[in-house]
């Protein structure tokens, strides 16, 4: 080893793809964080928001719950698997999780498609012309909370299977601890979701 | 020197992953960007003194135009010249050089948010070419107006008609922005704590790199409600929801308290990289220590937090709650004490200093004086609401925050240049050149604003297209004499950036050759040679000492570098 | 050359004199730190000492001036609050009982005003409504409400010193005392447009006997 490699400055007290991660986590919550706060604030003001709340389907939601919990539980073992650089566990676990990605969106899709039916849309529209304008923009929120979860939750279960293919390689297997994190960060927001949403009071 | 072989332009600008490269392709996009909003600020200052008609270069000017040009000014010099200059190009040229290492902690990242951020700028730009024009209501995007003729409240409308408006592509434009700047900003963090080089510790770390930290960090914390809230928007535009339609269960005023609490912490993130700049200016060239260095990151820290809690200064009059409006003037005038400590700690450091008025020490000591005296205290005024009753929205706020913004931007962005110039191109910059440049700039920066204060006093408010309905308060001939000014002063302040291109240009070229260490500073990057060869150094220093050993008693020389033992 | 426009109202003036107390306090922290910056400009070539230069202000004892202007800046901010706060709470939070109701609508882009009518009660089927012209009686309290029908609009009264948006779907109520008669400005200060820049009424002030004879005049119509 040469003078240039001995002296490369490299503080590994948290390895750096972990740090990005942390912060990158923390920029979300914020950006989560301020939909939420503005939706409680509506939320309090209009009564009519809590009866909007109870059309809301809350055995889907607790399912989805259970399996994003669930898929939780998988990504941490695939961890431990990475740690012993086990590709076989790491495959498998990856996969599950991967499974309980599109059980969950399965489920939101079919929850979306009984909202639209009943006529509570995005725009609220309908709900306007129906003389129910205030409770309109519960959907609002409604639609695009659980959307850019949703969103996540597909960018998530994408990044999963980037990294399980490289695992397989035996190549990265740090990166599946980085793309747990941001999983568990997934699951995280919808665990704060369902209650606000959901929940009627 | 350069190891490594030369590689070709497409190289450089379009691949390189070299952060100095990623640097300086962020700083001609922002000069590009700049000519825009100064070009624009030029259009619209001409019509409000001399009329809306034959205005050289333009043409006729419209109120309809104006606005897109108010609106597209504020937006470009904040977002598309400040953000990129301020913290893209600082940081990425400053943060691994300084900290010692050979480059960010993900460089490709640090590629894409380049790219990002280039695209946003096309974006912007692109707004300009929809059918319904650019975007025109203020920087600021209150809405209703923000909305009213798209989505719900124009059923002629579809998505796809809402989408192709400049409204949908400003807001598109500055959510890419923030991307981009957040994916730097997680960059440049991670790097400060990951990359250090040995014996760099946290205590040793220059202050501008201290200070381009927090301000991301203040960044990432503030924006986050304010892309929720853009989300929002977009959606009111494009499908039609109500999230700030008051009549919908929306509300308006939610719109604002998102858009300050990023709004006011914002103008924070820009000032500390500038003011961290011109710390190690001020230090440099007044060959002492930085007076009280952790005092002054104690109460920069303080500052940005404050700064999270002060933003409904901005509200004062739109109907929030009064009482609540006590406690914000109260913070606001309060987070003028942790800013005096910090001007007070720089006017320590020129104490009984042996000052060199080499270039950049000339813009570091206008930056610094003209926040302090116009930016600053003019807060003390605003930040009090009774009086912020009368001020706000007048051209009073517009001169107060030009008076932070453009010394933030501009002085201190210059003073920046000046300084690291030598670094980065191995060449040094003409000084006769850039004294007439300062002194071009500094003077008629002044005598634009200055009577911009008086006209705000006497109720002028802003984004205003022409004061002709207006003709006892404000057509009377001192208030046009006044306007008169200031339209002057701008035309001869853009043309005296000619002369910075000029010497820019010509420097880079055939400007003398730079030494290592031209300034005899002691930070890191000035061991190095200049320009710095890809991976910056070798071996990689150790650094031994903080950075402001300037005339060391135990030292003979009057300076120190940081890896000296 | 004057700094304000004249000064209509009571609170108006007091206003007024809050601006020259900010500006003493700042005028005062302006001197000293303009001293501070100039003496070591003007000794730059003097011979020190590396001892006497090597300043790094290492404890708070030498920390000490920084401390005193900071306390400094701290005592002239509490003035200031001192002095601003009656004038806020007078303005904004207490609302003085009504000699006279209107109420101003912002829409792009002007002012309807909306008297109360003969029966002199707001919101009743008598209202009469005007555009851009606003009618008050001097020395005598006025309420104003305040609303938008589109977008956000401000109703300023430079002269009055008076400010306040006015937002679709909300009412707020403030009041005016002026004590000059006259005509002055009503501007809109909240970009509302591409005439945000036409939006303009008159407001009349009026002695209490010739304004009652313009309101007779209005009903009439
Ligand atoms: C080159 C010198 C500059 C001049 C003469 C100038 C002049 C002006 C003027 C007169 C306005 C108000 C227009 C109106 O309300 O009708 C304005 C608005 C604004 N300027 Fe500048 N400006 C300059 C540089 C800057 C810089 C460096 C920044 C920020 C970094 C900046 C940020 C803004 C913003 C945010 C607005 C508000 C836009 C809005 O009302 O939506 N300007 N400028
Ligand atoms: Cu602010
Ligand atoms: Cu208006």
């Amino acid at each position: 080893m040469n003078t240039k490699q001995l002296l490369k400055p490299t503080m590994k007290d948290i390895p750096q793809g972990r740090l990005g991660m942390w912060l990158l986590i923390a920029g979300e919550f914020v950006i989560f964080g301020g939909l939420m706060v503005s939706y409680l604030l509506y939320r309090m003001r209009y009564e009519q928001w809590a009866e909007m709340a109870s059309h809301t389907n809350v055995i889907l939601g607790a399912i989805n719950t259970f399996v994003l919990l669930t898929s939780s539980y998988f990504v941490v073992k695939a961890h431990q698997a990475a740690q012993r650089k086990d590709s076989k566990k790491i495959t498998m676990y990856i996969s599950l999780t991967i499974l309980c990605a599109l059980i969950f969106l399965v489920v939101k899709i079919t929850e979306y498609s009984q909202k639209l039916h009943h006529g509570f849309t995005f725009s609220g529209k309908e709900l306007a012309a129906s003389g129910k304008a205030i409770e309109s923009s519960y959907w609002g929120f409604y639609f695009l909370m659980t959307g850019l979860h949703a969103t996540h939750v597909v960018v998530g279960a994408i990044v999963l299977f980037i990294v399980m293919q490289g695992a397989r390689k035996g190549k990265n297997y740090h990166r599946i601890e980085i793309a747990g994190l941001y999983w568990h960060m997934v699951d995280l927001i919808w665990i704060f979701l369902f209650p606000l949403l959901y929940i009627a009071h | 020197m350069d190891t490594h072989k030369k590689h070709g332009f497409w190289h450089r600008y379009f691949f390189s992953l070299d952060h100095k490269d990623i640097g300086f392709q962020y700083l001609l996009t922002a000069m590009f960007m700049a000519a825009f909003g100064g070009f624009f600020v030029y259009v619209f200052r001409y019509n409000l003194a001399f009329g809306p008609n034959d205005i050289p270069l333009y043409g006729d000017l419209a109120a309809k135009q104006y606005n897109q040009l108010v609106t597209n000014h504020g937006a470009i010099m904040i977002f598309w010249v400040g953000m990129p200059i301020l913290l893209a190009v600082i940081g990425n040229f400053l943060i691994p050089i300084m900290i010692g290492t050979d480059d960010m902690a993900f460089p490709t990242l640090n590629k894409i948010s380049y790219w990002v951020f280039l695209l946003s700028c096309f974006v912007l730009l692109a707004g300009f070419m929809m059918p319904t024009g650019a975007f025109g209501g203020g920087w600021t995007m209150y809405p209703p107006l923000s909305v009213s003729d798209f989505g719900y409240n124009n059923p002629n409308t579809t998505f796809w008609t809402n989408f192709f408006t400049g409204n949908t592509f400003f807001l598109l434009a500055v959510a890419l922005e923030f991307i981009s700047m957040l994916m730097g900003g997680i960059n440049f963090v991670v790097t400060t704590l990951n990359k250090r080089a040995k014996g760099m510790s946290l205590m040793r770390l220059p202050l501008v790199v201290w200070m381009v930290n927090i301000a991301n960090l203040l960044f990432m914390f503030s924006v986050g409600p304010l892309i929720a809230g853009a989300f929002m928007l977009l959606m009111d535009i494009l499908v039609g929801t109500g999230f700030f339609d008051a009549y919908r269960g929306g509300d308006p005023i939610l719109w604002q308290h998102l858009f300050w609490f990023f709004g006011h912490p914002e103008v924070y993130v820009l000032l500390l990289p500038s003011i961290g700049a011109v710390g190690e200016i001020i230090s440099t060239f007044s060959r002492k220590p930085l007076f009280g260095y952790k005092m002054v990151i104690l109460m920069v820290i303080i500052a940005a937090i404050l700064s999270l809690v002060v933003w409904a200064h901005h509200q004062f009059v739109s109907g929030i709650d009064p009482g609540a409006a006590n406690i914000f003037s109260l913070l606001t005038i309060i987070i003028s004490i942790p800013f005096a400590g910090m001007v007070l700690s720089y006017l320590g450091t020129l104490w009984k200093g042996n000052i060199r008025f080499e270039t950049p020490m000339l813009w570091a000591l206008g930056m610094l004086a003209t926040f302090t005296f116009f930016g600053g205290f003019t807060g003390l005024h605003l930040g009090s609401n009774v009086f912020d009753i009368y001020a706000h929205d007048t051209y009073f706020v517009i001169a107060h925050f030009h008076y932070t913004l453009f010394p933030t931007v501009f002085l201190g962005g210059f003073a920046a240049f000046y300084y690291w110039f030598p670094k980065f191109s191995g060449r040094m910059m003409n000084k006769t050149l850039g004294l007439i440049h300062f002194w071009g700039t500094f003077i008629f920066f002044n005598s634009i604003f200055i009577p911009l204060f008086w006209l705000g006093l006497q109720g002028q408010h802003r984004r205003i297209y022409n004061y002709s309905a207006w003709n006892d308060l404000l057509m009377q001939p001192e208030h046009i004499m006044a306007r008169q000014i200031a339209t002057v002063s701008l035309i001869f302040l853009l043309l005296f950036q000619f002369v910075f291109l000029f010497n820019f240009f010509y420097s880079i070229k055939k400007g003398k050759k730079a030494s290592k260490n031209p300034w005899e500073a002691n930070t890191l990057e000035w061991q190095t040679d200049s320009p710095p060869p890809h991976g910056n150094f070798d071996p990689y220093p150790v650094v031994q000492r903080w950075p402001y050993d300037y005339n060391h008693p135990e030292k003979e020389l009057d300076y120190c570098p940081q890896s000296e033992i | 050359m004057n700094i304000f426009p004249e000064s209509i109202s009571q609170i108006g003036s007091e206003m007024d004199k809050l601006f020259w107390i900010i500006t003493a306090v700042v005028g005062i922290a302006t001197v000293i730190t303009l001293f501070l910056f100039i003496y070591p400009i003007v000794t730059r070539k003097r011979n020190k000492t590396k001892e006497e230069m090597y300043m790094v202000g290492n404890s708070h004892g030498k920390r000490k001036w920084i401390y005193i202007g900071m306390i400094l800046l701290f005592l002239g901010d509490m003035y200031i609050l001192l002095k601003e706060h009656p004038i806020w709470e007078s303005v904004e939070q207490t609302l003085p009982d009504p000699d006279f109701k209107i109420a101003i609508i912002g829409k792009q882009w002007m002012w309807n005003i909306i008297y109360p009518g003969p029966d002199g009660k707001l919101y009743t089927d008598d209202d009469i409504m005007a555009y851009n012209e606003l009618h008050v009686p001097v020395n005598k309290v006025v309420h104003m409400d305040i609303k938008a029908l589109d977008v956000v609009h401000s109703v300023f009264l430079p002269q009055a010193r008076f400010k306040q948006d006015a937002l679709p779907g909300r009412t707020i109520t403030r009041w005016i005392k002026l004590n000059k008669t006259g005509e002055y400005d009503i501007s809109c200060a909240e970009i509302c447009g591409t005439g945000h820049s036409i939006m303009r009424g008159t407001m009349y002030v009026e002695d209490f006997n010739t304004w009652k004879k313009t309101m007779a005049n209005i009903y009439k119509k």
